[in-house]
């Protein structure tokens, strides 16, 4: 069984593997895990739920200007609003996020579902689900800003 | 002859990196067709001269195991190789994937060394 600080590990290096080969953009921790986080503001969030033995979420939550200058890196191109391809990119980060935690949590594959990812956004929102276990927070820090990966699982 | 490649994807932004990251791999291919689930890909398929296809797994409508098994039954498109490209890489799912007649897996992420690692055998 993996503890969250196990987790929480395995999340971070996938994340810097994410960003700095895929994302193309540099990326470092950004401080220690928050165990809660306020509500968002001109915010877009990204994710993906988690099914089976382990049940669960796992969020990316962006500010507005990081989440377009994510989408411009990833894309190679100018991204000035957000729109269906920044939906689309933040989404895609969750997935494929959610595809570690997945591969963390059971190398086999089988005993945990995916959902397909979804995104929200908006002026202020707060994030919370129905699974009511353990939650953390990671901070990382690319250069126009700080965005949380946000894990919250029941084993 | 230059290989023409279908990528499957419902991410419209990993339909784009994968293509870009075929380029960087610097692997000599043809034209590149896109389709969003698996239900679109068997209408390229059939449409279009398709060498290699590149699929997710984790897509609405019919996803990539459902792909393959539905290809197999199709005898214009059955010998077409998949290579599946998704962050499904349990043992158990990719070996589903492969017994219906995936050739292999990329994970993603993935940078465009590892594509040329995997897809390089295939052009």
């Amino acid at each position: 069984m993996n503890s969250l600080a196990e987790i929480s590990d395995k999340i971070i290096a996938a994340t810097i593997e994410l960003f700095t080969g895929m994302v193309m953009m540099d990326i470092s921790v950004a401080g220690e895990p928050l165990i809660t986080l306020g509500p968002l503001k001109k915010s877009i969030t990204g994710m993906v739920g988690l099914a089976g033995v382990h049940k669960g979420i796992l969020a990316v939550h962006f500010s507005k200007q990081v989440a377009l200058d994510i989408t411009s890196s990833f894309l190679g191109v100018n991204v000035q609003e957000i729109n269906t391809d920044v939906q689309d990119a933040i989404g895609e980060i969750a997935n494929m996020l959610g595809g570690n935690l997945k591969t963390i949590l059971s190398d086999r594959g089988k005993d945990i579902q995916l959902s397909l990812p979804s995104t929200v956004f908006g002026d202020e929102y707060a994030v919370s689900s129905q699974v009511g276990g353990d939650q953390v927070i990671l901070p990382f820090q690319v250069p126009s800003g700080v965005f949380y990966v946000h894990v919250e699982l029941r084993h | 002859m230059a290989k023409n490649i279908l990528i499957v994807d419902d991410s419209s932004t990993m339909r784009k990196i994968i293509s870009r990251s075929l380029r960087q791999a610097g692997l000599d291919f043809g034209d590149i067709y896109e389709a969003g689930d698996g239900q679109e890909a068997l209408v390229v398929l059939e449409k279009e001269s398709i060498d290699i296809v590149l699929s997710d797994i984790n897509m609405p409508n019919m996803n990539g195991i459902e792909l393959l098994r539905e290809k197999r039954n199709r005898p214009a498109v059955k010998d077409i190789p998949v290579l599946m490209i998704s962050t499904e890489t349990g043992e158990d799912i990719i070996g589903e994937a492969k017994s219906l007649g995936a050739v292999g897996a990329l994970k993603k992420p993935f940078t465009p060394d590892a594509v040329n690692a995997v897809l390089g055998p295939l052009m």
